[in-house]
């Protein structure tokens, strides 16, 4: 079936991650494969270090908003950049953590493939990429407003009030359907009659629906 | 050199006639046009800005995003059965490695067994779509390049693969017939004598083809020298697929890291060290004999079987248990309203697209949708390559650069 991490992490990526140790650098794999987890202020010297080691090939670089992950302890964003070794086979991620607001140094200059990558992590989670040549929105029209796939940005669907007073919010909803609150349907009891939906707001907005 | 907007063409062409009678020489200027996104050869809506020292490109943006339609967003707001709905919608040229990209990345986050056939049917589809997603890139690259003939040609084999794919999927385009742990339903009666046959006639296809493209002397003229881009450009670049493999480096996903049992299949991957737009269209045309012999090969080996991962809680049960079984209906309910909720972890299967490198990222944070899903989409980072193959080129080659790097606008923009 599917290749997993180990056998795409060798060699060098346990070089690397040796390398990367002196910068604060550390493991924290997943099934995707090998995570570096690197300071902050040290990206930029770890992606240049990555490159020196091989690593010449960037795949991607995308964020992870972290806002909504149950129980989730460090800032709200994350960084990643996914890199592969051509000559070795070998390939792992190199991820960064910070707060909304701060910006990131580019590694355009390491590897030139980020600057679409880079683009689209400014347009879609808003976190900036100092030293980038071209730092414009990649994806969205040039009149939205706000970045569309942090966990805070609304989806725009219409809350829905139904005959019987029964309100329900798209939210709510889909929260009921990953697990967060009682129920996916919003029937919190009540079968019937005297119904109480789980929307917290639905007492005073069920008439704005 | 900046355009100055302030003028009109014909005022900066004035001028520049009165310099060149005052001081003997022509002022001359970069030029900046605009190219697309509404442009049959831009292959969807791409839009090009390019600056031209008369004929040269000297430099090229590729302003994208006109068919950006957040996908990732949406599949963050659907169960994981309910992806597949999307994955196969943004490179709709060859949808069955977007759905095989997604369920791989699924099945490795809830570690879904998969039974055999069901691999095979995978491999099966995915590669007779490759083939037809190169049949598609073939036959409108030349028409890019003058040649109109070839097209219907390429059309006409193409859609005997879209009628086996009909017959499986019963659609024509957004398939939708793989689930996260094995297939939506067994292959129909028939559909494999159709598809020997099919592969039994392809061979002379392809050297028809050979015969009206391949030794035209027009086709190798327009396509040999023009848009090279060195292997370690490419590189840089983050060019992957048939494109960098034309750049001289063998990487192909199938062989690097196989999935699906591509490790069984006994194939090649073509290559070649030119770099340039002919290598880039003659390697896709030497991939279609090796996805035939694939599709030969899972062929043969198409045991009657099991479809799905028997495991309840990711597939549903079969129909004729719900009759009898109360668990089975369960478990039906259970799946259809909320679905599965794979551990809290982290998941990427590389797959190999017609256009390069494929993977799902999704996060799971123990609920029934993805938390995050990112998509590393060949068409985008390929594009980044357009402009070093363009860079120093003639105006003119830039359709054949684009029809040559096979950009799908769809995986472009998500």
């Amino acid at each position: 079936m599917s290749a997993g991490p180990a056998d795409r992490a060798g060699d060098k990526v346990a070089a690397l991650t040796e390398a990367l140790a002196q910068l604060g650098a550390e493991r924290a794999d997943q099934l995707s494969g090998a995570i570096l987890v690197v300071p902050r202020a040290a990206i930029h010297q770890a992606a240049a270090t990555a490159r020196e080691h091989g690593f010449d090939l960037l795949l991607d670089v995308f964020a992870i908003d972290w806002l909504a992950y149950p129980g989730h302890p460090g800032p709200r964003f994350s960084v990643s950049y996914h890199v592969h070794s051509v000559a070795a086979n070998e390939r792992c991620s190199l991820r960064v953590h910070l707060d909304d607001g701060d910006a990131l140094p580019t590694v355009t200059d390491v590897w030139p493939a980020a600057a679409f990558m880079e683009r689209e992590v400014y347009d879609l989670f808003g976190v900036a990429f100092d030293g980038h040549p071209d730092l414009r929105k990649l994806v969205t029209p040039e009149d939205l407003e706000g970045h569309p796939l942090r966990k805070d940005f609304p989806l725009g669907e219409s809350p829905t009030l139904f005959n019987d007073g029964r309100f329900l919010d798209p939210a709510t909803f889909r929260a009921g359907m990953i697990g967060t609150s009682e129920g996916r349907t919003g029937w919190v009891g009540g079968a019937r009659k005297g119904v109480v939906s789980a929307a917290p707001e639905a007492d005073g907005k069920g008439g704005d629906a | 050199m900046k355009l100055d907007r302030g003028r009109t063409a014909v005022q900066e062409l004035g001028r520049g006639a009165l310099a060149h009678e005052e001081t003997g020489e022509f002022e001359t200027k970069l030029m900046r046009i605009n190219v697309g996104p509404q442009h049959p050869s831009t292959h969807g809506v791409l839009r090009l800005v390019v600056d031209l020292d008369g004929e040269r490109i000297v430099r090229l943006t590729p302003q994208i995003g006109y068919l950006h339609t957040g996908f990732e967003k949406t599949m963050e707001n659907r169960t994981y059965q309910q992806v597949v709905t999307y994955s196969n919608r943004m490179d709709y040229a060859h949808s069955f490695g977007h759905d095989l990209a997604y369920v791989l990345s699924a099945e490795q986050l809830v570690d879904a067994k998969v039974p055999e056939r069901a691999q095979r049917v995978r491999v099966l589809l995915t590669e007779l779509n490759r083939m037809a997603s190169h049949l598609l890139f073939l036959g409108t690259g030349i028409l890019d390049m003058g040649a109109l003939t070839l097209f219907f040609y390429t059309m006409r084999e193409r859609e005997r693969i879209q009628q086996l794919f009909e017959m499986v999927t019963g659609v024509r385009m957004n398939y939708g017939y793989f689930r996260v742990g094995g297939l939506s339903y067994d292959l129909p009666e028939g559909f494999v004598e159709k598809t020997r046959a099919f592969l039994d006639d392809f061979p002379k296809m392809v050297e028809q083809y050979a015969d009206m493209f391949a030794k035209n002397d027009i086709f190798v003229n327009r396509t040999k020298g023009i848009g090279v881009i060195p292997p370690e450009t490419a590189i840089a670049n983050g060019l992957t697929g048939p494109s960098l493999r034309a750049s001289g480096i063998a990487l192909d996903q199938r062989k690097a890291a196989p999935y699906s049992g591509y490790e069984d299949y006994d194939f090649d991957v073509p290559t070649s060290t030119a770099g340039d737009a002919n290598a880039r269209i003659m390697v896709r045309f030497a991939e279609f004999e090796q996805s035939a012999k694939i599709c030969r090969q899972a062929l043969d080996r198409l045991e009657p079987g099991p479809i799905k991962d028997p495991d309840r809680r990711i597939s549903l049960p079969p129909r004729s248990e719900l009759e009898t079984s109360m668990e089975a209906v369960i478990f039906h309910f259970k799946l259809v309203t909320e679905g599965f909720h794979p551990p809290r972890a982290e998941s990427y299967v590389a797959t190999e697209s017609a256009r390069g490198e494929l993977g799902y990222h999704l996060v799971s944070d123990g609920g029934s949708m993805p938390y995050r899903v990112k998509i590393r989409v060949p068409s985008l980072v390929n594009l980044q390559s357009l402009e070093a193959a363009c860079i120093g080129g003639l105006f003119a080659d830039m359709v054949v650069n684009i029809a040559s790097i096979d950009p799908v606008m769809g995986d472009v923009d998500k």
